[in-house]
């Protein structure tokens, strides 16, 4: 892959069902609270807004990874799913083995449900468990509980779901280091190919934002952060899951390939309200881009809220909120800061860069073999310096 | 055109303090006498600098001719000298002073007489000039003329109802102002027929026309043609153009005995015309020069660098471009280890340094980082040798220091009584040496005399002295000397590394205290690194002080898909700008706040 451009064409497709049943307070995503009338209508924004993004398909290219992520897509009745489904293979088409990901909360799978999406081609779920401790999941304000989460694990495994991945908070206030080690340890009797953690991250806007400003709630404890990382890290490798991004940990062989294709800087379609879309030169010269010599890319985003998607879909056809040109410059440095989280690391370019990693690895921050850099443990807990360090570098 | 009479002109300065009006009233006497109509009148016609206008004070003197009939039907030339309005241009002042006969005194009906307007009503009177007191502000509701009054009376004794009641805002009284001008100021005096002598009260630079030098002339006459000497620099030139200013450059014929305007004789540099010089001609000079000639030398310095070492060049242009018209303003190159190549300043004063700093990133887009003031230290080696130390990096090694001397001033302050305690604990705690209490018995205010080092003030005396008197007080100083005393060179260290652009000289008895109060300055101003750095406060290789900045723990972001790589990317351009505006020493990166920490050490 050449760190020059954009890598096309796209071969990943994200769309973004917003539907959710409430918003969680600490959830900044493009969400729709209820908005079941408004279902039908989406789903058909969101068909035109694919026809629109055909010119970008290849003869002998179809997706190697779709991702249907929100919200809340499992609250998308089946058939509606479906339609998504079928047309995405006619416009665009789908690998054989391609990874195809439903994003689900665990309230409401049942084993019919579950069969329903395997059978449409969606052979990867993942679930917002979140945590397995009652404590943990009333402080995040979650709609579900820790027997609730898993019954949902045990219902897909049951009914046959061969690539499960979940997400974890930790570092949530006030929870010890145990009860997240608790807590992790039960979601590993389930054996899921991937487990995603992030730390709480108190978002502004949000309703936990607007309590952590007014010492209504503490904030997340870098203290809690650091330690519950490495335990973290500890477990899963001891269950066989392997850190390969930041947040990110997987069996060998399971790591998502959509997200390693964000991170790896190759270009990828999106639909949907509040989707961002990366595209090669190729292909946005092909969706009638007109662009400077220089650009080797464009990313694009849609509007945010899904009935002004809707409304802007049915009158232009697509439902673009901008588009930024994207230069070599900007290219590297976004496949810097995003291959610097990946744990095989990135490629590092020019005297001065180098001769800033090398400083960085006598701090213990990161290791290099040859021209690659690859962030140590203490090294990520701080990467977006590391980061800013190697990026002033470049 | 029939030359006026000497009689019928009046030279006169306008004394007030900051924000008491004077330039409000500067605007309502030319929309009076019609010398700029209301339309042309952009607020504060006489402060022509942009931040002159923001910060309501005047920076440079100017002169503006009027023309006035008077209620008796005769037309009178009225010369306003503007003053600059700063404790740091003291000398300025009482030249713009000297040009004229008498001054126009503002007090701020809600405020009473600050300590500035005093000393240079004092200067006036010295100089013989007659007042014209007026209580301006009379419109606000929390005035109180009458109190005034009564203060202008018992402090500089001028009967009460003299004092002219007055608003510049509304314009209420100000032909009163007009008239006791024409009535109360004497004519000017001189000598038409005798040698020449003007006074120069200020210069500014014209990029087309050189030097335009601001005289008022007190005998003789200066026309085109003239061949002058300047008696202080004995610079000669031949007179090209003289004129008045109505408001704008206006060519007359001449300019003789009484009158105030300008010349231009192809003089390129300010410098060669210098404030308070006088003009004589080369073949008639007179046999003496007017009185109260000084050099004007710089009483502050400071390190003057650019944030980006390749706008060193621009900087030199910018200061050369500066020193055009501030005659004031001094500076050499400088190389500093941490900060790289810059200029030594000099200033007269903080409000001086401030000014020409601004001017330097307003003007000239320049980003800039300077370093705590210092003054000039005299420091006499063992050995013999003496020399001059505005540097405290430059203080020469302890062993070979046989005594270092510091400049001192007179520092007096008026203060309400309530607010005396603070006051003199603040002097106590800057060395200050107390002198003398007056009581303005009856009122409430106070005149505090004190001598202290000049070293002490120029920090954040003056804020310090206003926060701790509720904004009641104020401040005048002049230079008294020079003393010995047990000074020492406190350095500071980033990470073991000497960081030159930070030492500072102090009092041996102070060092520690300052030397923790720095340490701690900087642990709060030096953003957190990915190591913990020590920062150490040491006098001659001893250290006295230390806090550590500790190490980062935690930056990453949890998520990094779709829209977070966008914002990651944003993010990281606009971190990596402000990096480069920070100052590395060692592998440390110092903000450029943390170069004047020391300004803030009593906060």
């Amino acid at each position: 892959m050449s760190a020059e451009a954009v890598a096309g064409p796209p071969r990943s497709l994200y769309l973004h069902l917003p539907f959710c049943a409430r918003r969680c307070p600490y959830c900044d995503f493009a969400i729709l609270v209820g908005g079941e009338s408004l279902r039908e209508p989406y789903v058909a924004a969101v068909l035109r807004e694919l026809d629109s993004l055909s010119p970008a398909a290849r003869r002998g290219a179809p997706l190697r990874s779709l991702y249907l992520g929100g919200g809340t897509p499992s609250l998308l009745p089946p058939p509606l799913l479906e339609r998504l489904l079928v047309a995405v293979r006619q416009r665009f088409g789908l690998a054989p083995g391609a990874e195809v990901t439903l994003e689900a909360n665990p309230e409401g799978i049942t084993p019919g449900l579950v069969r329903d999406w395997l059978s449409l081609g969606i052979n990867r779920l993942s679930l917002g468990v979140q945590s397995l401790d009652d404590p943990t999941l009333r402080w995040l304000g979650r709609n579900h509980d820790a027997a609730a989460a898993e019954a949902a694990l045990a219902t897909a495994r049951a009914a046959g779901v061969g690539n499960l991945s979940c997400d974890l908070i930790f570092a949530v206030p006030s929870r010890p280091a145990s009860s997240f080690g608790a807590s992790l340890s039960r979601l590993l009797c389930f054996q899921p190919e991937h487990v995603s953690c992030y730390e709480l991250t108190v978002e502004p806007g949000t309703e936990l934002g607007r309590d952590v400003a007014r010492r209504r709630r503490p904030a997340p404890s870098e203290g809690d952060f650091l330690e519950q990382r490495r335990l973290a890290r500890e477990m899963l490798a001891q269950a066989g899951l392997r850190r390969y991004e930041i947040s990110n940990y997987a069996r060998p062989g399971h790591e998502s390939r959509h997200n390693l294709n964000y991170w790896q800087g190759g270009a990828y379609l999106a639909a949907g309200c509040g989707a961002h879309g990366l595209l090669d030169r190729d292909s946005a010269l092909a969706l009638g881009w007109e662009l400077a010599p220089e650009t080797v890319g464009v990313r694009y985003w849609n509007l945010r809220a899904a009935s002004t998607y809707v409304a802007r879909v049915r009158s232009e056809g697509q439902g673009r909120r901008g588009w930024e040109p994207i230069t070599a410059a900007q290219h590297r440095l976004e496949l810097l800061a995003c291959g610097l989280r990946l744990g095989r690391g990135t490629r590092l370019g020019g005297a001065a860069q180098l001769a800033r990693a090398r400083q960085l690895s006598a701090l213990g921050l990161i290791r290099l073999r040859g021209d690659r850099a690859v962030a140590t443990e203490r090294g990520q807990e701080v990467l977006d310096r590391v980061t800013l360090e190697l990026a002033a570098a470049g | 055109m029939v030359p006026r009479p000497i009689a019928r002109i009046r030279n006169f300065s306008i004394i007030a303090h900051i924000d008491h009006g004077k330039s409000t009233l500067a605007d309502r006497l030319l929309e009076l006498t019609g010398t700029v109509s209301p339309r042309e009148l952009t607020e504060q016609m006489l402060d022509t600098l942009d931040l002159e206008r923001e910060r309501g004070i005047t920076i440079k003197a100017q002169a503006v001719r009027m023309l006035y009939r008077s209620r008796e039907g005769l037309e009178y030339e009225l010369n306003l000298i503007d003053t600059p309005g700063h404790v740091d241009f003291a000398y300025e002042v009482s030249r713009a002073l000297a040009a004229g006969e008498g001054a126009v005194l503002v007090v701020d009906a809600t405020q009473g007489i600050e300590a500035q307007t005093l000393a240079n009503v004092y200067k006036a009177l010295e100089q013989g000039l007659e007042i014209v007191p007026v209580v301006n502000k009379i419109d606000l509701p929390q005035a109180e003329p009458e109190l005034v009054r009564a203060e202008i009376e018992r402090v500089i004794g001028i009967p009460a109802a003299q004092s002219i009641l007055a608003s510049a805002k509304t314009g209420e009284g100000v032909d009163l102002v007009l008239e006791a001008i024409v009535h109360q100021l004497p004519p000017p005096s001189g000598d038409p027929e005798a040698p020449l002598r003007a006074l120069i009260f200020d210069c500014k630079y014209d990029p087309y026309r050189g030097v335009v030098v601001y005289v008022r002339v007190r005998d003789g006459r200066l026309r085109v043609g003239t061949q002058i000497r300047m008696m202080a620099t004995q610079g000669t030139y031949t007179v090209d153009e003289v004129g008045t200013f109505r408001p704008q450059m206006t060519v007359t014929e001449e300019l003789s005995a009484g009158e105030v305007g300008y010349l231009i004789a192809s003089i390129r540099n300010v410098r060669d015309s210098k404030v308070g010089d006088t003009i004589t001609e080369l073949s008639r000079p007179a046999p003496e020069p007017l009185p109260g000639y000084r050099q004007v030398s710089p009483m502050v310095w400071a390190g003057l660098f650019p944030v980006d070492s390749d706008e060193y060049q621009s900087l030199k242009e910018a200061l050369e471009r500066l020193q055009l018209n501030d005659t004031a303003l001094t500076f050499q190159p400088e190389t500093s280890v941490a900060l790289g190549f810059g200029f030594r300043c000099g200033f007269l004063g903080l409000l001086h340094m401030e000014i020409v700093q601004e001017r330097l990133e307003r003007e000239f887009q320049l980003s800039l980082i300077t370093t705590a003031p210092s003054v000039a230290y005299r420091v006499r080696l063992r050995g013999g040798r003496a020399l001059e130390v505005d540097n405290p990096d430059q203080l020469p090694d302890p062993g070979s220091i046989e005594s270092i001397e510091e400049p001192r001033v007179k520092v007096e302050i008026v203060v309400p009584k309530q607010h005396l305690g603070s006051v003199m604990d603040l002097c106590q705690e800057r060395r200050g040496e107390f002198q003398q209490l007056e009581y303005q018995s009856p009122g409430e205010g106070t005149v505090l005399h004190y001598e202290m080092p000049l070293g002490e003030i120029i920090h954040d005396f003056y804020d310090q002295l206003k926060s701790r008197s509720r904004g009641y007080a104020s401040m005048d100083y002049t230079l008294s000397g020079y003393r010995p005393e047990q000074l020492v060179k406190l350095d500071v260290l980033v990470a073991g590394t000497r960081v030159d652009a930070l030492s500072i000289i102090v009092h041996r008895e102070q060092a520690g205290r300052q030397g923790r109060r720095l340490a701690e300055r900087l642990r709060q101003v030096i953003p957190r690194q990915l190591f913990e750095v020590p920062i150490q406060a040491a006098v001659g290789g001893k250290v006295i002080a230390r806090e550590t900045v500790p190490a980062l723990r935690k930056d990453v972001l949890a998520k990094c898909y779709g829209g977070d790589i966008t914002r990651k990317r944003k993010l990281l351009e606009k971190q990596r700008e402000g990096k480069q505006r920070m100052k590395r020493v060692g592998s440390v990166e110092i903000p450029q706040e943390a170069f004047m920490a020391v300004l803030s050490l009593e906060r």
